[in-house]
């Protein structure tokens, strides 16, 4: 499939000077004064998968599976094959991908080099864990065959596309029962704590799928809890229902303040509580997928574009850090829509530098964020980083250095297995004055 | 029989590859015919993973009468056939460059026709099924434009050709489909930074093929919004048509 802009990541705004190549299986020639970047479908948010001033490497025409074992579920592919392609192709045959993000529009290469999470942390991990091997093609020593023990593996699992370009995967599925999932929903909140968040969360253990939505604007943080199992369903659930919708423009600037955040808010969790406590069987891309059903939505938040703001702080912290970061962010007036939350697992990851630690994790989307809107995400940086949390590079465009440096301390480790014909908008940034920012 | 014989000529093109995976899922049997060896393994991988009953594939100069009229013969008789390749004429090489004119009204026109008539001929030799070809033009066929008209003017030949084919081909069980697309987001224009609202991607290009090959169409503009395009320019009066810059 095609990303929807060669040029803008998902959050849009951008405007940096690239040059486009298309990745044909041949070697990568360095070049002196040019620097590449691999690039999947575009679907991070912020500079992770923007190169200005170089050239960006497109993957998405390599998409070819390449064999497939269907006894032991193991499928080898090209790098820029989507999770969409593959569960559209596998799901008939009882296969799906062990780990899915928010949007099926992702390619295999950008799922391992963001090292992506999905509702099912607990009990699984990240993608990079389905991962049994990769050939990795660099500007320094050719193509070369990565196993999970490599050191050059775990550098690349969560890599950011630095270490190389990621040319195929050998990938394990998941066998599930049926297109179906079985979803319970639950109302949690209320008391302006999370407390009954966590312990929805933690009686829900046993649930392969759990994941919360949580009205940030309002004091007494109410939410809806989702968690959901695979089963069985009818033969139409086997393929998605094509989008029938396409966001026609941007949405206008007066749409998108702190006034509309908090009705949209309050009116989804008005439609969530009348159909609460329900059980009820949906199709697996309805559950896993919600905002794929609208083609380009995120021109709903306007041509400025839009920042996601993941955090995630360590279980320990999470009870009280949680709502006195999203109290700030309320008090600050930023304005969110569904804010995501999500308790991680403590299954170590199988990345360098990948995003999720034990603990809970916040996703808000804040549309063109002003200046007023950054010094309050700066000053919640620091929430996060004391408490030793972390923010999620793959949806970020705007952490400091400083930051990403005390979030990340093992980045230094990245840089040195970093391909020196690489490098990207977000890694120039967030290395930068990195002397000045040590100790 | 091979009732579900497919063959795809130039299955490495973008086009192509999209619709191969309908038919592989389909779980046709298929022969796949490009010039790229490596590239072709890779599509031929794709389609067995994705159901495909059995996959051939042959290898040569797709532009080679001998080559087109052996492959022909030697395969099973196919059921639905598409031929796919196609390759944007650089004019301003053409202008200066005769033997590069020559070769592109060769792939585009000359080899595409050969084809077509091979397998009609082969499908109609089957008298008991017949079979249906699609022959991917390009609205670019439907006028000469100043920006390309090499191209167009092979298009345009194939047009007709197909047009007369499927008349010639009627009695006998089968039929052409003439496949006219506008702009597409392949590897064909990846030089072109621009697209707006008038591109189509490669699948949507190909559900819109497969599907006019199920329902036997006789012409389609793809995605249909063309027809009424190329309707209005077809109708500017020469006179202003020669001074447009495009
Ligand atoms: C609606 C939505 C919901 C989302 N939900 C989640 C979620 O629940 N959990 C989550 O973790 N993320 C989520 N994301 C983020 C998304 O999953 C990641 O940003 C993902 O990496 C995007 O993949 P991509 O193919 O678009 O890659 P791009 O965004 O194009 O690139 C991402 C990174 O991968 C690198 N890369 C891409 N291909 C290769 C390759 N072949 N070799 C080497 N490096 C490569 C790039 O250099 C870049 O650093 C969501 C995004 C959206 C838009
Ligand atoms: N892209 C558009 O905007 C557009 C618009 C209207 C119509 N079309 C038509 O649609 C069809 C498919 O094109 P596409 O968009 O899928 O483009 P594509 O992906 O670039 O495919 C072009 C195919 O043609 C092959 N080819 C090119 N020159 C050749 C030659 N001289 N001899 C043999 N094979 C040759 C290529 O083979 P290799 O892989 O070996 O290079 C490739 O398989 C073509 O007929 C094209 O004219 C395209």
């Amino acid at each position: 499939m095609n990303p929807l802009s060669l040029d803008q990541p998902w959050g849009r705004g951008y405007i940096a000077n690239q040059t486009h190549r298309f990745v044909d299986g041949g070697p990568l020639v360095a070049e002196a004064s040019n620097l590449y970047l691999p690039r999947g479908l575009g679907r991070s948010y912020g500079d992770v998968c923007v190169n200005d001033g170089g050239t960006l490497l497109h993957t998405f025409r390599r998409d070819r599976l390449l064999a497939f074992d269907d006894v032991h579920g193991v499928l080898t592919c090209e790098a820029g094959a989507s999770l969409a392609n593959i569960a559209e192709a596998m799901l008939p045959r009882g296969w799906f991908l062990p780990v899915v993000p928010g949007t099926r529009y992702v390619t295999v290469g950008g799922a391992i080099a963001n090292d992506v999470h999905g509702k099912n942390h607990h009990r699984w991990g990240t993608f990079g864990k389905s991962v049994l091997g990769m050939k990795l093609r660099r500007s320094d020593w050719g193509s070369i065959d990565l196993k999970p023990s490599d050191t050059l593996f775990r550098n690349t699992v969560a890599g950011l596309g630095l270490t190389g370009l990621i040319e195929e995967v050998t990938l394990q599925l998941d066998c599930v029962r049926g297109p179906g999932i079985e979803q319970d929903t639950k109302l949690f909140g209320g008391d302006g704590t999370i407390d009954s968040y966590l312990a929805l969360d933690a009686a829900s253990k046993d649930w392969e799928y759990t994941v919360g939505w949580i009205d940030t604007l309002d004091p007494n943080l109410r939410g809806v809890f989702f968690r959901g199992r695979h089963c069985d369903g009818p033969d139409e659930w086997l393929a998605p229902q094509p989008a029938r919708l396409t966001m026609p423009m941007d949405a206008p600037r007066w749409l998108l303040g702190a006034w509309s955040a908090k009705t949209f808010n309050a009116l989804y969790y008005r439609a969530q509580a009348l159909r609460t406590a329900t059980r009820e069987t949906i199709p697996l891309w309805q559950f896993f997928f919600p905002l794929d059903a609208v083609n380009a939505w995120n021109r709903a938040y306007g041509k400025r574009g839009f920042v996601q703001y993941q955090f995630v702080v360590p279980t320990a912290a999470a009870r009280e850090t949680v709502p006195k970061i999203l109290t700030h962010l309320r008090e600050a007036h930023v304005a969110s829509y569904l804010a995501v939350i999500k308790t991680f697992g403590d299954m170590p990851s199988p990345g360098l530098m990948s995003f999720p630690i034990s603990g809970t994790t916040v996703a808000l989307d804040i549309p063109a964020p002003d200046e007023k809107d950054r010094r309050a995400l700066d000053r919640a940086d620091a929430m996060v980083a004391d408490v030793g949390g972390r923010v999620y590079p793959a949806k970020d465009a705007r952490m400091s250095a400083a930051m990403f440096q005390r979030f990340f301390p093992q980045w230094r480790e990245l840089e040195a297995a970093r391909d020196p014909a690489i490098s990207s908008s977000f890694w120039r940034r967030v290395t930068a004055s990195q002397d000045l920012q040590d100790e | 029989m091979n009732k579900t014989n497919v063959v795809v000529v130039g299955a490495t093109s973008a086009v192509a590859q999209a619709a191969i995976r309908i038919w592989a899922q389909r779980g046709m049997e298929l022969t796949l015919i490009a010039r790229n060896a490596g590239e072709l393994e890779r599509v031929a991988a794709d389609a067995r993973v994705r159901g495909a009953l059995t996959v051939a594939t042959v290898v040569g100069d797709l532009t080679n009468t001998t080559f087109i009229t052996e492959t022909v013969r030697a395969m099973n008789v196919p059921r639905v056939a598409l031929v796919a390749y196609g390759s944007l004429t650089d004019s301003a090489r053409a202008d200066s460059d005769a033997a590069y004119l020559v070769s592109e009204l060769t792939a585009n026109f000359t080899s595409a026709a050969v084809w077509a008539q091979s397998l009609a001929e082969r499908m109609a030799a089957d008298s008991a099924n017949g079979g249906t070809i699609a022959v991917i033009s390009s609205v670019a066929g439907d006028r000469g434009r100043g920006s390309n008209h090499g191209y167009g003017a092979a298009k345009a030949g194939l047009t007709a050709f197909c047009s007369g084919l499927r008349s010639r081909m009627a009695a006998r069980r089968v039929h052409v489909v003439t496949v006219k697309p506008g702009f597409i987001d392949s590897p064909m224009t990846a030089h072109i930074a621009k697209k707006g609202a008038l591109w189509a991607t490669p699948d949507a290009i190909a559900k819109g093929i497969v599907n006019a090959i199920d329902k036997k169409r006789d012409v389609v503009y793809l995605p249909g919004f063309w027809r009424l395009v190329m309707l209005i320019i077809t109708h500017v009066p020469e006179s202003i048509f020669k001074r447009m810059k495009f």
